[in-house]
């Protein structure tokens, strides 16, 4: 018998060590002066940093700083933790300088290098994103449980549509706020469609948090791989999601890792698909109740898809459009004061830095919301769970009734033409 | 990744499994185990908390994370706990993180346990880090 001291090690990961570092270099960028040079000290993104709003932090000095060769100084201060990653300020910026993906570079580097332990900024001690970096082991196949699918939904493990759930399964655990999502959804999707979505047992995270908060990219990579294998396993040729951080890392990420990941598949937010289906004129919006008429409703829009999506998608345009049908309809619908790129941060970014400063933010975005409307619609399943979390602390706030899109309008719609046969159904 | 794990590599196999004991009722029964001369496996690896309740599901998950083969929690019989309702958090958390989180994860469920042995059970403490080392045993390694 083997002393346990001397427990045998297996490592049969050489080649994939290798193979990740080839993946590695397609998302590091490890000279962080040379995504800066173009920075003129505008100090505009200070200006309009949400963060700078509730504690000091100078995007602009910090990336002078990094420019005039401080950098060492700067990520190992460990600052960058801090960071929203908002991307407000890359709205703002003449130069289009990414300074969010700049404080992700930083991040690998601080974690890797300068072996800081962001332990104590993230949240709920990190059960969340242990969770994502056990599912990216390639010895664990999660068995997700699928009792949620309504009755009336097909489902099947291959086929052309999938619904990507994500992580709502697990955030069960102290969330019930983001039950409804993946249920409205696939009810909204199955109605539509006359064929069974794939939804998968064994679907892994997609890695977002991994990404953006901890700065762990092999994890992010492990994931990566493990969900395209999925996705081509199973056949599938347009993903939809209600996720706005899946989406956009399916969209944007993905695509950098794998060539040939938007030819093969075809990512989609749920709200892209519902307006595609009205365009084709295959549903159509219900007229509110006498129960209904009185609710007005506002719109919250999720940093990963209202700033972090390239210019040329336009998802909030397509969403401000389906509102306009409903207001059309009879519903009342008005913006805050800040919205769509403007839009106020929900404090919280991949689960990082949640304190008495994030929920500054937290209240002044709900603040706005009150003024707006009673019920407040967004798609973010995240942002639904930093909101509510803030209402169970504020008498004032918690008449706001907090929504998933999903889950606003899967009462409202109305199918005419399923698709791939005539028969109407409602 | 192979499968099934051979008869030889079972026998070799010594798994490294994470145990924490509350320091009134469980700790007290592992010190009586050893004062008493009972044996049991030394896979285990045992820290000491004040309560059950101590026991945030995050430090499971992390230990899985960090190549511990399955996580034993101990604490105080209901009833007996010494912050009088410590340990009735840590199981109604427990069977929420077993159900919601562990089940759904791909680890096997047997992995991770929730037992409570009080400060005169020296013997019952014995037998269940046996039993539960034994379990492991059967399961193989986490990490293939
Ligand atoms: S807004 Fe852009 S150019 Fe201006 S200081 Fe900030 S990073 Fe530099
Ligand atoms: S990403 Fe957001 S929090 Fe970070 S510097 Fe830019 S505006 Fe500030």
């Amino acid at each position: 018998m083997k002393l346990i001291t001397e427990i045998n090690q297996k490592d049969n990961s050489e080649q994939s060590i290798e193979d990740s570092e080839l993946y590695l270099d397609k998302i590091y960028e490890p000279n962080l002066r040379k995504l800066l040079s173009k920075c003129y000290q505008c100090v505009r993104c200070s200006g309009v940093c949400q963060l700078s709003k509730v504690q000091s932090f100078v995007p602009s000095v910090i990336i002078q700083r990094i420019l005039e060769g401080s950098e060492d100084k700067v990520i190992s201060s460990g600052v960058l933790w801090d960071c929203l990653t908002c991307n407000s300020c890359l709205q703002n910026c003449p130069e289009d300088i990414n300074f969010a993906d700049i404080v992700r570079n930083a991040k690998y580097k601080m974690k890797n290098y300068y072996k800081q332990n962001p332990e104590q900024f993230v949240a709920h001690k990190g059960i969340y994103t242990t969770i994502s970096e056990i599912l990216s082991e390639p010895y664990i196949q999660p068995n997700k449980n699928l009792d949620w699918v309504p009755k009336e939904c097909k489902i099947s493990d291959k086929g052309d549509i999938l619904y990507f759930v994500g992580c709502i399964p697990y955030f069960k655990f102290e969330f019930q706020e983001v039950d409804p999502i993946p249920i409205s959804s696939l009810k909204i999707m199955c109605q539509i469609e006359n064929r069974p979505i794939v939804v998968l047992k064994d679907e892994v995270c997609c890695g977002h948090d991994l990404y953006w908060g901890l700065g762990n990219f092999e994890a992010f990579i492990k994931l990566a791989k493990k969900n395209y294998d999925l996705f081509e396993k199973s056949s599938v040729s347009t993903i939809i999601t209600s996720c706005a951080e899946g989406y956009r890392t399916f969209k944007v990420e993905y695509p950098k890792l794998f060539e040939d990941f938007d030819k093969k598949f075809e990512v989609k937010h749920i709200i892209e698909y519902v307006y595609e289906k009205l365009k084709q004129g295959k549903v159509e919006l219900k007229a509110p109740d006498e129960s209904d008429i009185n609710i007005q409703f506002t719109y919250h829009d999720p940093c990963r898809l209202s700033r972090f999506l390239p210019k040329s998608n336009n998802l909030l345009e397509k969403l401000r459009e389906i509102f306009n049908i409903l207001e059309g309809l009879g519903y009342s619908f008005k913006e805050m004061t800040h919205n769509k790129e403007n839009a106020l941060c929900c404090g919280v970014s991949s689960w990082m830095n949640c304190n008495t400063r994030s929920k500054a933010l937290r209240y002044s975005r709900l603040l706005e919301a009150k003024e707006a409307g009673t019920t407040l619609v967004t798609s973010c399943p995240k942002c639904i769970m930093h909101l509510s979390c803030l209402q169970k602390d504020y008498d004032d706030l918690s008449s706001i009734e907090i929504k998933d899109f999903s889950e606003f309008l899967v009462n409202l719609i109305h199918v005419i033409d399923s698709e791939n046969n005539g028969e109407v159904k409602s | 990744m192979t499968k099934a794990v051979s008869q030889v590599e079972k026998e070799d196999f010594e798994p490294y499994i994470l145990v924490f004991c509350c320091n009134w009722c469980s700790y007290a029964g592992a010190d009586l185990a050893g004062v008493s001369r009972f044996q049991y496996p030394p896979n285990v690896r045992i820290i000491r908390v004040m309560c059950s309740g101590r026991v945030d599901p995050a430090f499971v998950l992390r230990a899985l994370k960090n190549r511990a083969d399955g996580v034993l929690i101990s604490g105080c019989h209901i009833g007996d706990c010494h912050y009088i309702s410590g340990n009735e958090y840590t199981r109604d958390r427990f069977e929420r993180l077993y159900n919601i989180i562990i089940k759904q994860l791909g680890v096997n469920e047997k992995r991770v346990k929730l037992e409570w042995v009080s400060a005169s059970e020296g013997k019952r403490f014995a037998k269940v880090i046996t039993d539960f080392t034994s379990e492991i045993k059967e399961l193989g390694p986490l990490r293939k």
